[in-house]
């Protein structure tokens, strides 16, 4: 085995290359070399982003996509933004993982005459670069809006937030302050945790308030994963039937909850609007159409007296 | 005489059951701090929530204490996740009955385990790769291939599948017994089995295990194999209890595991470790987690404290061992004659 062991490694490696480039080489010959360089595909919303951005881009015969993943790590991020600034590539397409970190080399692409596009969420501030993003203060804020007319006087509430620091994560929970804890110092906050987007952190966080507090009215959730996980803790049990419960993202989870009853809003930030959005905004540039372009998707609100409509959508995307 | 025989068995007893004091001290710290920590209810979440981790850290302990250890966890508990979802949805969808497709993704669940971990394995003893770096490799290819398999996109609508996470039997949730039943193992094959007795020795010293005629490449693959059962059961509860296939789930779940049975007393250059104290650990942050939730202390402050109270738990630890090897020292040089 000893005498076998390098061959069989340096075999292996090799196959590995192989398929690799075999997989990467099918470049054909685009007019356009446009690279997206996600956030984190371990994100589930970063991946469906990533996936839709790519089945749009198939509608762009002269666009050559190749997509990147910044693995949640912002020196990764960082050196493939080089990297395609290296590469020569016509357009680079960032979804930030902490816009300040990226700032300086979505800056250096500008500087390089490279066509520099950031979304979800934007950079704001940079002469010569667009944007097109959703606008999350007012994702949270249509909810608010909701949320004022159905949380009751008096009304306890847990509040479920993002990774300190992420732009979304921030500008959720400020327009639940502004829009509505500030309109209703009746409600209070009885618990409230960082969940870091994810479902099973929720889930903890929620199983411990339903032990330490005597009534909880509603959730608010900074996204549909930590809302899903938190209402998962109340499934079937009836003190909660009539538990409100809030979040972002329009996953095809929560569109699921809604339909059952168990959730009550969340609002859509269709990563297939985004990409559709991305993808011409990116055209428009690249073929001198407009120079700069800074734009947002709408904000849907899906509630029981809608959410057929986007069980269809969902359906129709494969994603239920 | 009396007073120094009773304190003699003080001192052996805070010397090796020292973690289980710290726990106690917590428990009753909880108690008085919260009313609603002591119910039943309140226990049984403490227990359903550490169960997937607690788990995991069994496994870490048996290669902890041979000298080697998983990184992988997570990402395997990730992919074999989501593998027996997947194949429980497509037994179903197939007609299969409900309680064929459960054992299937149930199999199919463990079976992804004892694979990665048996490619773990591989590397570390076929081509010496050290544990880190094998086991780091494993994260990612583990991770990728859950991913890939999924598109990024969470499994839902999980049906029955739900029985192994969030099910019961006689009132018991089931990740509870889960977790018993693999304590009770992980102890008799500590305690009581040649294998358990062989990765003492290896992690001890290994080249006196070679010396003394231990198949120490066949010790590693099993310590693996055993893992990796236990990581594929793992996540097979992680995915029922959160009815959902997250291929992004369970990130840092190594470092829980890892987390609990150091603070167990599970010596990280090897030799030392006992599922108890593994157990003892586990429950050591659990408790700290629910009690700061229940108070409704900071997120931030919660950081801090349960860092601080870690680093406290395992400086006791240490100390009090410490304290035993300095007096049997002693004790064998007073049975010399060297110090009278």
């Amino acid at each position: 085995m000893k005498t076998h062991a390098p061959k069989f490694l340096a075999l292996f490696l090799a196959a590995v290359l192989a398929l690799t480039l075999a997989a990467g080489g099918k470049a054909e010959a685009a007019q356009y070399r446009v690279a997206y360089i996600a956030r984190a595909q371990a994100d589930s919303f970063a991946a469906w982003l990533a996936n839709a951005i790519k089945a749009e881009a198939g509608k762009y015969p002269d666009i050559e996509l190749s997509v990147f993943d910044g693995e949640a790590n912002d020196e990764k991020e960082n050196g493939m933004i080089e990297n395609a600034i290296t590469n020569k590539f016509d357009c680079i397409i960032v979804q930030p993982n902490n816009g300040e970190a990226q700032r300086p080399y979505v800056e250096n692409v500008v500087k390089a005459g490279i066509i520099a596009i950031t979304t979800n969420a934007r950079i704001d501030g940079i002469p010569g670069s667009s944007s097109v993003d959703a606008d999350p203060y007012m994702q949270a804020k249509v909810n608010c809006d909701l949320a004022l007319t159905q949380i009751p006087q008096n009304a306890k509430v847990v509040v479920l937030n993002g990774p300190p620091g992420n732009f979304h994560a921030d500008e959720r929970r400020r327009a639940w302050q502004i829009e509505f804890f500030d309109k209703r110092p009746d409600v209070e906050i009885v618990g409230e945790q960082i969940a870091h987007w994810n479902k099973d952190e929720a889930m903890t966080f929620m199983e411990d308030w339903v032990q330490s507090q005597s009534q909880i009215d509603a959730i608010v959730s900074m996204n549909d994963n930590m809302c899903a996980g938190a209402l998962e803790v109340v499934k079937g049990n009836p003190k909660f039937d009539k538990l409100f419960a809030y979040g972002v993202d329009g996953t095809a989870e929560a569109v699921l909850l809604i339909k059952e009853g168990r959730m009550t809003a969340t609002c859509m930030q269709s990563a297939y609007d985004l990409a559709e959005l991305l993808l011409s905004s990116t055209d428009k540039l690249l073929t001198g159409a407009e120079k700069e372009i800074n734009t947002d998707i709408g904000n849907p609100l899906i509630t029981k007296d809608n959410v057929e409509d986007f069980v269809k959508i969902l359906e129709a995307a494969g994603a239920l | 005489m009396e007073r120094r025989k009773i304190g003699s068995a003080w001192n052996t007893a805070r010397q090796q059951y020292s973690i289980f004091m710290v726990l106690a001290f917590l428990f009753v710290i909880c108690s008085r701090a919260n009313p609603n920590f002591l119910s039943i209810a309140n226990i049984s979440n403490i227990s359903r929530q550490l169960s997937v981790t607690t788990i995991l850290a069994f496994g870490e302990t048996i290669l902890i204490i041979g000298g080697m250890l998983d990184l992988s966890a997570g990402s395997v508990i990730a992919l074999s996740g989501v593998l027996a979802v997947a194949s429980f949805k497509g037994a179903v969808a197939a007609s299969v009955p409900v309680w064929g497709a459960l054992i299937l993704s149930f199999a199919a669940g463990v079976a992804t385990g004892v694979a990665c971990n048996i490619v773990n394995a591989m590397m570390i003893t076929n081509f010496k790769v050290p544990p880190f770096i094998a086991t780091l490799a494993m994260q990612t290819m583990a991770r990728g291939a859950a991913l890939l398999y999924t598109k990024g996109q969470n499994l839902l609508r999980l049906g029955d599948f739900v029985v192994f996470g969030q099910g019961s039997i006689a009132s018991v949730p089931t990740p509870i017994i889960f977790m018993v039943c693999i304590f009770i193992v992980t102890w008799y094959t500590l305690r009581h089995t040649r294998f358990g007795r062989s990765i003492y020795a290896i992690g001890g010293n290994e080249e006196a295990a070679v010396a003394s005629g231990i198949a120490v490449g066949r010790v590693k693959y099993k310590a693996f194999l055993f893992n990796g059962i236990l990581v594929g059961i793992a996540g097979v509860l992680f995915m029922s209890r959160v009815n959902a296939g997250l291929p992004n789930g369970a990130i840092n779940f190594e470092f829980q595991a890892l987390t609990a049975a150091i603070i167990g007393g599970t010596s990280f250059s090897g030799g030392i470790g006992t599922a108890a104290g593994t157990l003892a650990g586990a429950f050591i942050v659990g408790f700290l987690d629910n009690i700061m939730n229940l108070t409704g202390v900071d997120s931030y402050v919660q950081q801090i404290v349960r860092g601080a109270i870690i680093a406290l738990a395992v400086i006791y630890d240490i100390w009090a061992k410490g304290r035993r090897r300095t007096r049997s020292s002693l004790g064998d040089i007073d049975k010399k004659g060297v110090t009278a």
